[in-house]
């Protein structure tokens, strides 16, 4: 269970975060849409403890990510990019992190494995496509085996098919009673993987609740996020 | 922190760059003692010196500590340096505080990685550039005995504090480019801080004036400290650097 409250983060003078709450469920893919800039990536990182709220809490299993002990075998993250550095390898890479995070080393084969990326394990990660630093990248969330996964705008840089592998994946792991929190700005992918669906705009939470009530009356996920935010913006002017 | 620290160790020692550090921190030296060796012996066969100046090797040992600069500076500029957009701008730095929240932490365990690299370093590069010495001067070789084991001692605590103080000024830019530019010019092509001994006295309580007094002293400097005072300055001040540097991190979003 992921519980923000009341979170609230400036940067210089801008608000950029207004006091958004909102809660992941497990055994559910939630799905975190807002257009870019609206707030998804800050709200993230202060989950994941990279950067500080300015007032509020955002808590996994009741903790803030810093205070769990062992967090790689509780969350799982993906964020832009593989967050590997260049000129190392592959596997490299996913060596040094079982080594910090205290993760047993026959772990870097499976998790290879599991995204399809044993062939190019000793290549540099400077030489991937994006498609393949975004499996690395997933690879590392996936290290410690996590009963949550936290994914920024995971569907960037993948083809076709990757996004259907992907979705097939998360959907699985919610199915076996996971949690499973993506940020997104395309409604249509979102619509197909989703179980919830929280609305940010302008750093406020505008709607939330399961993809059928989110939809209601609406032709498709798209119509209800425009109407969602269209009256948000109506509200402001 | 064993793991922090085994961890640390393993991304160092995974990086290209890394081994070019290692090369040149064993090289440099020797490479410009053995040069100067062949001078000073052309110029005692010619007989215009009878003996080499006291301080060979050491002043090249000095220049030497170029290896460990780029050491303690790509340590932390390869968790900021960005993947590059075909691959979608992430960090290292992020991957690094996700598998291991505590800042602290990372930041201590870079650090000792960083400086006990650059003792090891120190302490293999003495004895090359000494031996090389020996080879080329033959008879004229100064001879390094116990007598001299403070000085030794002086040149790897320059090394590991010079190695921390890139790490710390790195830690503060996010960048290598900062660091490397103006550690690296000042300790071999131009070197500020000896010029504005000449303006002030008070240059000579900079930290790499301070920590070379450790095993040389630069003659025209008129440094009023003793070497142990020297080592002293100079610890003082990484210790203040790392402390910003530390705290900084520690407050800042990554």
């Amino acid at each position: 269970m992921l519980t923000i409250n009341q979170l609230t983060k400036r940067r210089g003078s801008v608000d950029i975060l207004k006091g958004l709450s909102f809660e992941v469920k497990p055994g559910r893919v939630t799905g975190f849409l807002g257009p870019n800039g609206a707030g998804k990536s800050s709200t993230l990182r202060i989950l994941l403890g990279l950067d500080y709220a300015t007032s509020g809490t955002a808590l996994i299993q009741g903790k803030p990510y810093a205070k769990l002990p062992r967090p790689l075998t509780t969350v799982g993250a993906v964020f832009e990019g593989s967050g590997a550095h260049r000129l190392r390898t592959g596997r490299a890479h996913l060596h040094w992190i079982v080594k910090a995070a205290g993760i047993p080393r026959t772990r870097v084969d499976e998790v290879l494995e599991m995204v399809g990326l044993t062939h190019a394990a000793s290549k540099k990660v400077g030489q991937y496509s994006l498609g393949m630093a975004r499996r690395l990248g997933l690879a590392a969330a996936l290290l410690g085996d996590p009963d949550i996964l936290i994914l920024d705008e995971p569907t960037n840089g993948l083809d076709p098919e990757g996004i259907r592998w992907l979705r097939l994946f998360l959907r699985e792991r919610a199915a076996s009673g996971r949690t499973v929190l993506l940020s997104s700005h395309l409604m249509g992918e979102t619509a197909e993987t989703v179980d919830d669906i929280v609305i940010i705009h302008q750093g406020r939470i505008v709607s939330s609740g399961t993809l059928a009530e989110i939809v209601g009356p609406h032709r498709s996920l798209e119509d209800a996020f425009f109407a969602a935010t269209a009256q948000s913006r109506g509200d402001q002017g | 922190m064993r793991r922090a620290i085994s961890a640390e160790a393993s991304k160092l020692m995974s990086l290209p760059a890394t081994w070019l550090a290692v090369a040149l921190a064993l090289l440099l030296a020797p490479a410009i003692a053995a040069l100067r060796a062949l001078q000073e012996l052309s110029e005692i066969t010619k007989g215009v010196q009878t003996a080499v100046q006291f301080a060979i090797g050491f002043e090249e040992l000095g220049f030497g500590v170029t290896g460990v600069i780029i050491l303690g500076v790509i340590a932390i500029s390869s968790e900021y340096s960005t993947e590059g957009e075909e691959s979608g701008n992430g960090r290292q730095m992020v991957t690094s505080l996700l598998a291991a929240p505590s800042r602290l932490r990372f930041f201590v365990s870079k650090a000792s990685v960083v400086a006990s690299a650059s003792a090891i370093l120190a302490i293999l590069t003495i004895p090359v550039t000494m031996g090389i010495l020996r080879l080329i001067l033959g008879e004229f070789s100064p001879v390094i005995g116990i007598a001299d084991l403070p000085r030794l001692i002086g040149v790897v605590l320059y090394w590991t504090l010079t190695s921390l103080l890139a790490l710390g000024i790195t830690f503060l830019t996010r960048h290598a480019a900062l660091p490397l530019a103006f550690l690296i010019l000042n300790t071999s092509v131009m070197t500020v801080s000896y010029l504005l001994t000449r303006i002030t006295r008070w240059a000579n309580y900079l930290p790499d004036m301070a920590g070379i007094r450790m095993f040389h002293e630069i003659d025209d400097a008129g440094s009023p400290l003793t070497p142990l005072g020297g080592g002293i300055v100079m610890a003082v001040w990484v210790l203040a650097i790392l402390s910003v540097a530390a705290f900084t991190f520690c407050r800042r979003d990554v």
